[in-house]
This record gives structure tokens, C-alpha cells and sequence, in this order.
């Protein structure tokens, strides 16, 4: 077993250089379970407040059940929200319908982008992790994003021993990946461990259930009876299924996933 | 246990068809995820390929090797995090970054090629990264029918490569990743080889902590409720409420007050602990503390052998280096001997210059930092190089007293 108390010790160490090292950070939060974790990891390294804003990018297509769980964890443990749209993609009615890249890069990268153009971010918190998505296994604590927003794959700087490259000369940020080394069933064994509140549409309802959460239209459910912590846990140890399985814009195509993530998706 | 891999190699020697070998067979493949490696060979009309579970950028399929590092998981008694790496000269950094953090190396030779340029230079780096579990796999063992001649023949020229650079006794595994022989299996196609598969030899890894003095290495100072809290974390050893203690290079001397988290306060932090702690001082972040009796020593000279992975660096250049938390610049004082980084042989004495991909013995004069020799203390032995970017790597072999 990984013991939680290394991923957490290592997590920690990374958001306190994250915060040494850069003037202006802030952290990604989808309401998700992994980004949740890491809002409490923030508060662990950072002793009860997480001194940095905290950002949910919001395409009107997530479930209202997101919503519910954003603003009531946002009051109840003191963020410093912003909640970023792009308006007038929103007011064009820009949907699903475009097609999933396109939804996903205007109504999620594009909105980011202003996001942090406007606040002038030069680090961004993000709760990836490896085994999620074999793009994902391929990236670094610390990557920087160039003028264009676009992470060059092909060329990541050498990160070793904890020294993490952290210039931003020509860059617009540098995206920090402090859960990077976690698996889902540590999130979900740390979430059961530190009693952390998720949302209830990850508990099964009917022999359904919700593994990934997204935007309504491109979310969808996995067959599952796990109805607590405990029993998604004894799921997660035995099941052959992928965790983004339920995410449509992985799988429009192959390589999606690296075509909007080198743009600057998340 | 968690036990960290790194499995190196020269190129097409089937590195990333190994790992994709050892996900398969303990069975930690999702469901779709053939089908869908299927779809891609098909696509891009090629054979399947278990590599392909790796190889997620479309020009790394594309192009049939390896660009940057992946880490994926999987299960046997311990549980391996396994890193591939890429096995070209020009993606070396990469390699670096995947090695790193590893605990065993697994290098990959091929039955039919042999050592190649990469497999010195592997061997070599992770020589100098001071791992010191190596297991070698002679792979492909199928292009040379199972010859057992044939995987001696390899295994002694290798074996004379690894005493060079100090690994004897290295187990050797003739296998196929290809064909499944012995990395996760049992061959039965090479009855004359008696000893482990792969993953028996994974699975009998232990590692254990050696018992080393005391090093906290200082991130930050925060104010929370009104006790300026210094974080870092525990390099090495034991750090104890009350201890009595020492940071150089401020040079400022107090006691531990308090040892905090966020849910409360300890007794005592061990190594890998991120933590923060009321002195009776204030230190600052790039400093060390250590116990008053056995503190850290500040220097401002030291020797290292370093790997540069990018640029050129000249006798009389300052560049930054990085160690533990603390930045400083330093000067390139002297370039002792440039080492050939595929073979180790001394290429030269007293060049004026190294160059991209070379590795050197470099006197470094710098502005006062905590170093430890790498074989006492790796945490705190161990730099990288900053020249806008990290350019290179290296760890402490001398420190003048």
C-alpha cells in the first residue's frame, strides 16, 4: 500500500514551493473529489487557510448538484472564490452540440485563459494525477505554459529531486500538479481518512453511479453499488473499468485528449 | 511497501514493451483499453504493440519511441511504481527526471545488439543517481531461439561494463517482453535457466532506512495565530520537541519550541515529514538545521560530478544551483576531469569546457550553502544546475572540512 502519509507529506512540500517560488498562485477546483482533496491539502500545508484564490471554471452545464456542493464548502471553509465564464460564448450559446473539443475549449481553456489574464496568475494549482489518463502520466509537477497557453510536450524541462523548474520568463504560468503521484483509490482511502465532504452523485443510486464528475451532457454513469466511502474504496480494489470512462471528451477521438490539453486544457 | 522502478535501455530494446508486458500479464489493464490499442495499431497499420500502453503521444506512435517519461502503477507483493524513460541521447533530461526518484533499475539489453550507445550511458547515470539495486533483463531473447550461449555471451560482456561502474553481482534474466518469457511468467522455452523472472526479483526487493543525523531543510515562515511557524521538511534523522539546534548558513542557533501540523502539535518529526516547527530564531528559506552536536556545515567550496543536459558550461561561468531549498550562484571553479557519460573513462583533465550530454568532476566555488557528501546524506548531496532553465544534475562527492 502507498501510505497516504508519504503522498500527503509530498503534496504538501510541493504547494509550499509553489508558494515560495511564485508571486501570484491560485488553485483549480471542479468541485471534484481529487480537487477537493487538494483544497485540503492547501489548508494542511498552509495551517487552516488556503492564502491564495481559488477558481471554478463554470461552463452553466455542470450539474446543479456541483453547484450546491461548490457554495456550500466555498462558505463553510472560507475560499477566496472566483467563479470564471466565458460570457460571451455562453450568450453566443455555445454547447455540446459544437462538438466536444470545441465546447471544451471555449467554454473551459478560453474561459481559464481571461481568468488568468485578468488576475495576472503566474501559477496555477491543478489536481491531476497519473493513472488517470495516459497524457496525464506524462507530466511534470511544475509545467510551464508557454505565451500561448500551450504545453510543449515535447520539450519539459528536467525535474529532479524535488527541484522544480520554476522560471516564467516567456512563459504565461506554470501549471503545479501536486497530487500527481496520488491513484483514485488513494484520493478515496485519504477522503475516508480525513472525513473530507464529496459530492453525493459519487455514491450509487439505483446500481448507478458517478466516478468522474463533469458537465451534465458529456458525464455519464458507471454500474456500480457502492453507496459509501467504504464500499467505493473495495470498488475501486478490484474493478477493471477506467475512471474517466464516463468522460465523453476523451474519447471523441484518439489523441483529444493531448490536443486539448496542449492548448491549455487542464 | 511502495517500491520505485525505472526501467533503462537503449533505444528499441524494448523498454516500454516490458512495462507494458508486466501491466498485462498482472492483469492491471482497463477494460476498452486493448480494444482501443487495437484500433490505434490498425489505424496506424501497425502490429499491436504492448509498448503502445505507454506511448500516449500521437508522435510517440507516430515515430515508434519514447519522448518523455511515463509513470504508471501496478500490483505484485510490493506495489511498483515503474517509470519508463526514453532510450534516445537527445531525450536524455527526460530520462533523468524518470530515474530519479527511483529505488531499482531495470536495465534492458537486447539479445541480438547488445550494449549499445545508451546502455553505457544508462548505466552510467544511474550509477551516478546512486541506485544501487540493478537487475538486467537480456530481452528478445526469442530473436536468438533461446540460446543459452548466446545470453552468456551478452551477460558477461554487460557484467564487465556494470563492475566498472561499481555494480557486481548483478542478477542477469534472459527473457522475452515481446513473448512474455520470463518477466512476469515462467519460461518454459529456456528449462536451462534457473533463476528468477523478473517480478520474483522485483517482489524480493526490501528497502530499509538507514539511521542518519538529523537535516530540516526551511521552506517558508508563515504567521498563524501568533507563532511565526517555520515549514520544511525533515531531510533526514529525527527532529524532537526541545531539541537543541542549528542553521546554517544564517548561522542562527535555537531550541524547538513547538513541532506543528494543522490538526495539532507532535512530539517528534522523522524523515520525508513536511512540517512546520516554532524555534526560539528565525531562520530562513535555504537553510539547514541539524542538532547543535551534530550540525550542518556550511561551505563555500565543493566538489562534484555533474551531468549537463543542455548548453555548454566553461571553466569561470556562474550559474545558479539549486540544493534542498536554498539557491545560490556559483561559480564552475575547475573542471577536473570530463567524463565520456557512456563508457565513465575520463575523457579529459582540466578541459576548459564541457559540453551537452558530457559529465564532469567540478570544483564549485559558491556563495555559503549546506551540502552533505551524497553517500552520507543523498537528500541534501544531490544539486541541479539553472541557467534560465534546469540544465544539469549532480551530486556532492567532497566537501572540504
Amino acid at each position: 500500500m502507498l501510505e497516504l502519509k508519504d503522498l500527503e507529506n509530498r503534496s504538501i512540500y510541493i504547494l509550499r514551493e509553489a508558494y515560495a517560488e511564485f508571486k501570484r498562485p491560485a488553485v483549480l477546483w471542479s468541485t471534484g473529489k481529487d480537487s477537493t482533496a487538494t483544497l485540503w491539502l492547501c489548508k494542511k500545508a498552509f495551517f487552516g487557510k488556503i492564502p491564495f484564490p481559488v477558481i471554478h471554471i463554470d461552463t452553466t452545464y455542470k450539474f446543479k448538484q456541483m453547484y450546491a456542493f461548490r457554495n456550500n464548502l466555498a462558505k463553510e471553509w472560507g475560499m477566496n472564490l472566483i467563479v470564471a465564464r466565458n460570457e460571451e460564448a455562453i450568450k453566443e450559446g455555445v454547447g455540446p452540440k459544437d462538438g466536444k473539443f470545441e465546447c471544451c475549449t471555449s467554454l473551459k481553456t478560453q474561459a481559464l485563459m481571461s481568468c488568468l489574464e485578468e488576475n495576472r496568475f503566474d501559477a496555477l494549482i491543478l489536481a491531476i494525477r497519473r493513472d488517470e489518463h495516459g497524457i496525464r502520466a506524462k507530466e511534470r509537477y511544475f509545467s510551464p505554459r508557454d505565451e500561448d497557453f500551450k504545453w510543449n510536450y515535447k520539450d519539459q524541462p528536467l525535474e529532479m529531486w524535488d527541484q522544480y523548474q520554476s522560471t516564467t520568463e516567456d512563459k504565461t504560468h506554470t501549471r503545479v500538479h501536486p497530487i500527481l503521484h496520488w491513484r483514485e483509490l488513494d484520493v478515496w482511502e485519504y477522503v475516508k481518512q480525513e472525513n473530507l465532504p464529496v459530492n453525493p452523485m459519487y455514491f450509487a443510486k439505483d446500481g448507478k453511479r458517478y466516478r468522474s464528475l463533469g458537465c451534465e451532457p458529456c458525464t455519464s454513469t458507471i454500474d456500480s453499488d457502492a453507496k459509501t466511502i467504504e464500499e467505493i474504496v473495495e470498488e475501486l480494489k478490484v474493478t477493471k473499468i477506467a475512471e474517466r470512462s464516463g468522460r465523453a471528451q476523451d474519447k471523441e477521438k484518439a489523441f483529444t485528449m493531448q490536443k486539448l490539453r496542449a492548448l491549455g486544457y487542464m | 511497501m511502495n517500491v520505485n522502478v525505472v526501467i533503462v535501455g537503449h533505444v528499441d530494446h524494448g523498454k516500454s514493451t516490458l512495462i507494458g508486458r508486466l501491466l498485462y500479464d498482472s492483469d492491471s489493464i482497463t477494460e476498452g483499453r486493448v480494444e482501443e490499442i487495437q484500433r490505434l495499431a490498425e489505424e496506424y497499420k501497425r502490429r499491436f504493440e504492448f509498448a503502445y500502453f505507454l506511448d500516449s503521444f500521437d508522435d510517440e506512435l507516430k515515430e515508434e519511441r519514447t519522448i518523455d517519461t511515463t509513470g504508471v502503477m501496478f500490483k505484485g507483493k510490493n506495489l511498483y511504481s515503474v517509470t519508463d524513460v526514453p532510450g534516445h541521447k537527445e531525450f536524455i533530461k527526460n530520462m533523468l527526471t524518470g530515474a530519479s526518484h527511483a529505488d531499482v533499475a531495470v536495465l534492458v539489453v537486447a539479445a541480438e545488439e547488445g550494449i549499445q550507445e545508451q546502455t553505457g550511458r544508462h548505466a552510467f547515470l544511474i550509477h551516478m543517481l546512486g541506485i544501487k539495486r540493478l537487475f538486467v533483463v537480456i530481452n528478445k531473447m526469442d530473436a536468438v531461439d533461446y540460446r543459452e550461449e548466446a545470453f552468456q555471451d551478452i551477460k558477461n560482456e554487460v557484467a564487465q561494463l556494470l563492475a566498472s561502474f561499481g555494480y557486481h553481482h548483478v542478477d542477469f534474466i534472459p527473457g522475452s517482453a515481446m513473448e512474455g518469457d520470463n518477466i512476469y511468467k515462467r519460461s518454459k522455452r529456456m528449462e536451462w535457466y534457473h533463476g528468477h523472472t523478473l517480478i520474483e526479483a522485483l517482489d524480493g526487493v526490501k528497502l530499509s532506512k538507514q539511521s542518519k543525523p538529523l537535516r530540516f531543510a526551511v521552506q517558508d515562515t508563515y504567521l498563524v495565530d501568533s507563532d511565526k511557524v517555520i515549514v520544511g521538511r525533515v531531510e533526514s534523522g529525527t527532529l524532537r520537541r526541545g531539541d537543541e539546534v542549528v542553521f546554517h548558513p544564517s548561522e542562527v542557533k535555537g531550541k524547538i519550541e513547538k513541532i506543528k501540523i494543522l490538526e495539532g502539535e507532535l512530539e517528534k518529526a522523522e524523515a520525508g515529514d513536511s512540517i512546520g516547527i516554532v524555534a526560539s530564531c528565525e531562520p530562513k528559506r535555504g537553510d539547514v538545521c541539524g542538532l547543535v552536536e551534530n550540525p550542518p556545515v556550511p561551505t563555500e567550496e565543493f566538489l562534484g560530478e555533474a551531468v549537463l543536459l543542455d548548453n555548454s558550461v566553461r571553466k569561470g561561468d556562474v550559474v545558479e544551483l539549486r540544493c534542498g531549498t536554498r539557491r545560490v550562484k556559483c561559480e564552475i571553479k575547475e573542471i577536473q576531469e570530463k567524463i565520456n557519460s557512456e563508457t565513465g573513462e575520463v575523457m579529459a583533465k582540466y578541459p576548459d569546457y564541457i559540453s551537452q550530454h558530457e559529465a564532469a568532476t567540478i570544483l564549485f566555488a559558491t556563495e555559503p550553502l549546506v551540502v552533505e557528501k551524497f553517500s552520507d546524506i543523498p537528500e541534501l548531496g544531490r544539486f541541479v544546475l539553472v541557467q534560465d532553465r534546469n540544465i544539469g544534475a549532480g551530486v556532492v562527492l567532497e566537501v572540504p572540512k
